[in-house]
């Protein structure tokens, strides 16, 4: 199966490194690369992403991952020398140049939509590969992802999220959470016991 | 279950009838006492399990230092960081279980196995809790409604004694002075005699309290119902008979102060020779002292006896003075003991102005009479017609107890309070024990008390003493006894359920032991213009004065 055109219209970004099994780098789509570059929106902190899986790896279907981190890539960084062109030159002149600043956001996998679309929570077996497609899940996705086979919400990859060590994590759930209460409504008094516990561990207890 | 659900069982607790849960309470709904109930499986059937909340330990509570300013609340600075939920707050509550109530045995039986970590914890409702706490309800026959649980709205609750349970066992009242110990007993001897209880009371009322049932229950049409309208008979001191041949060689020895051993012997001789010369065992004090002279030393001729021999004058001035000169014990008059009990009466024995030791000795003989009595009259000793047949229980409530029956010291009255109090049961003579000073009672008398009414204690010499005597609180609710305001009272023992916390209900009669205001009393003299009387009063005594002065009679000087 080739690239799904509707995939590839609302890809964000392709896969083009990963830290470890679960933590990818995705390089958003830049000027030139893409008919038009993806809003901001979609590649905001705490946003649900897919990742493509190559057909035929294990049960391929799509990872799911959440955007966890951004970097800025700047070759031109440091280097204060003085300016041979004026950048509307350089625009004309040289733009593969300019390519060469990019938007780096961090996904982290929490689970994965099997070949027939049915969510699962944890670790994939199946990894990434470069340049693998990352999209935005729609609302609808992101609730299909958050639901268990009973139709209850589930959260089980929050205990690997918040292992991560990572300052980020924390405020990440938080806003994962935030997003989970408007999608389910009727589960809002469990997200408030864990989001007021959370918030309780990483704002008030750290401060006193 | 329709009862609000307020925390969720954490575990087991650190005794075996102990659970914890978690709750935030934030309306502070579980208060200490309060009881609580989780829902167990018993034998296969759906029942809760009650237990009472005995302690409260924060596990979340905002770091000091968010409390630095007392006047910023360290939920706006817990806001400012971001964190602006309600829930700042969590309690894990400790829980004795007392367990499920057995309808056919009306107690409680504890499940022995703790909640499932996560079950659901509910505040017990008002209608379960008057159901299973009291052994009767109000207003049933052999209840005694003293007042509503502590922990929920005035009336919300209301806890019924078993009249049943403390006459047959005995019932202790401890608490300290201005605690409403008075005003509890009030309210008891109101249920007493009321249409369903209709009991034969005796009160020993060493200060002049309980004159206000006289003359306010046999009037409240409460108290009456068809034919019966409760009687209350109170004993004025001056009223008060013992007659001479009642006492013991016991009671005479205890009147009498500093007998020598001789005088003991011949005073032990002199009463026996006086038993078995009296006429159907009656004899006067006369009759007593003709024994003393009998059995004395010297002349013993008819006319003229001896009074020399020093043992019998001693013995002799020492009757007088203790007897004859006493207007209570008297030759041939005595308090019949048809006239003391009587089912649907209250008898009220005053015995302020008594000397102390007359006081023991007058308890002494009442007891020792109604409990002969009635073993006569169980035993069928004695039969209808004679005087000291009595096919009634009776209750007797004694006022400062411990005068009668003392830690440290020989009183007359406390051997047979203690025979009453262990044996009375089998008999139907039951006691109330109203004390301050629990510290001062005798330890065996109070642990006979098997329902005890405990209100506030300071005193912690009085407080270890209710702890070592009386096993059926629990060291919680011991804990509480400083705490307690006037006219709350923890109940426990074989007349409840389980030990409860009361406020006392108001009484229906007047109370007769409040204090006197001194500062009114000071100024309403003012407001009657005495201070105007006494300056002419004053003026006239300084004018007579000087002028007996004048007079020169020196005597007035």
């Amino acid at each position: 199966m080739g690239m799904d055109r509707s995939a590839e219209r609302s890809a964000i970004g392709k896969i083009v490194k990963s830290n470890n099994h679960v933590d990818y780098v995705c390089q958003v789509f830049g000027p030139g690369e893409i008919d038009q570059t993806p809003p901001p929106a979609d590649y905001a902190f705490g946003t649900f992403v897919s990742v493509q899986l190559q057909e035929g790896a294990l049960g391929a279907g799509r990872l799911v991952g959440v955007i966890y981190n951004t970097l800025l890539l700047n070759p031109e960084f440091g280097s204060l020398g003085p300016r041979l062109s004026p950048r509307a030159d350089i625009e004309i002149f040289s733009p593969d140049y300019l390519s060469e600043t990019a938007t780096l956001v961090g996904v982290f996998t929490v689970g994965w939509f099997d070949a027939v679309s049915q969510p699962a929570q944890g670790v994939p077996a199946a990894a990434a590969t470069v340049n693998a497609l990352v999209q935005r899940l729609t609302r609808d996705e992101v609730a299909q992802f958050h639901t268990d086979r009973g139709g209850r919400l589930a959260l089980h990859y929050a205990p690997l999220l918040l292992n991560q060590n990572n300052p980020l994590t924390p405020p990440l759930l938080l806003a994962i959470i935030d997003q989970l209460s408007e999608l389910f409504s009727g589960s809002r008094s469990q997200l408030a016991v864990m989001r007021n516990n959370l918030a309780w561990k990483t704002i008030v207890q750290p401060i006193g | 279950m329709s009862d609000p659900c307020i925390g969720t069982v954490k575990g087991p607790g650190e005794t075996p009838n102990e659970f914890t849960f978690i709750a935030p309470d934030p309306e502070r709904r579980v208060k200490h006492g309060e009881f609580v109930y989780y829902v167990g499986d018993v034998d296969g059937t759906v029942r809760p399990i009650l237990g009472r909340v005995t302690n409260r330990r924060s596990v979340r509570l905002f770091p000091d230092n968010f409390m630095a300013d007392p006047g910023v609340p360290p939920a706006q600075v817990a806001a400012l960081l971001g964190y602006d939920s309600d829930a700042s707050e969590l309690f894990e509550i400790t829980v004795a279980v007392l367990g499920y109530f057995a309808e056919q045995m009306h107690e409680f039986i504890n499940p022995r196995v703790p909640p499932a970590g996560g079950a659901p914890v509910f505040i017990a409702g008002n209608e379960l809790l008057a159901e299973v706490l009291s052994k009767r309800k109000r207003g049933e026959r052999g209840s005694a409604y003293l007042g509503s649980l502590l922990s929920r709205p005035d009336g919300a609750v209301p806890v019924a004694l078993d009249v049943r349970g403390f006459t047959s066992t005995h019932l202790a009242i401890i608490a300290s002075t201005g605690s409403g110990k008075s005003y509890l007993a009030g309210v008891l001897l109101e249920e007493l005699m009321m249409p369903h209880n209709r009991a034969a009371v005796l009160v020993v009322d060493p200060h002049g309290e309980y004159t206000t049932l006289r003359d306010d229950m046999p009037n409240l049409p409460v108290f009456s119902e068809g034919n019966y309208r409760p009687r209350v008979r109170v004993f004025t001191p001056d009223t008060i008979r013992v007659r001479i041949d009642t006492l013991t060689i016991g009671d005479l020895r205890y009147l009498l102060s500093n007998l020598s051993e001789k005088m003991h012997y011949q005073l032990s001789r002199a009463f026996n020779f006086a038993k078995r010369s009296a006429k159907n065992g009656h004899y006067t004090l006369d009759q007593l002292l003709y024994a003393v002279r009998q059995t004395g030393e010297g002349k013993k001729d008819e006319e003229n006896f001896d009074d020399e021999d020093p043992t019998t004058g001693a013995l002799i001035w020492r009757l007088q003075s203790a007897l004859g000169n006493s207007h209570i014990f008297h030759d041939f008059e005595n308090m019949e003991l048809d006239e003391l009990f009587k089912p649907g009466q209250c008898t009220i024995v005053q015995l302020n102005e008594v000397d102390g030791r007359e006081q023991q000795v007058i308890v002494a003989t009442l007891l020792r009479r109604v409990y002969q009595a009635r073993m006569d009259t169980t035993k069928n000793k004695v039969a209808r017609g004679d005087r000291t047949y009595m096919p009634y229980p009776v209750f007797c409530l004694i006022e400062e107890a411990h005068n009668y029956a003392p830690a440290n010291a020989d009183a007359v009255s406390s051997e047979v309070l203690k025979t009453i109090l262990s044996e009375g049961r089998k008999f139907g003579v039951s006691i109330g024990l109203i004390t301050q000073r629990p510290g001062k009672l005798d330890s065996d008398v109070l642990s006979q008390c098997m329902t005890q009414c405990i209100m506030r204690i300071t005193n912690p010499i009085d407080q270890d003493k209710i702890a070592s005597s009386v096993e059926s609180v629990g060291r919680d609710l011991l804990k509480e006894l400083s705490s307690l305001s006037k006219g709350q009272v923890i109940v426990s023992g074989a007349s409840v359920n389980t030990p409860v916390l009361l406020r006392v209900r108001q009484r229906i009669t007047r109370h007769g032991g409040q204090d006197l205001n001194a500062p009114e009393e000071w100024l309403t003299w003012f407001a009657e213009d005495h201070p105007a009387e006494e300056a002419r009063e004053n003026a006239l005594f300084t004018e007579k004065k000087i002028t007996y002065e004048e007079d020169g009679d020196v005597l007035w000087a």
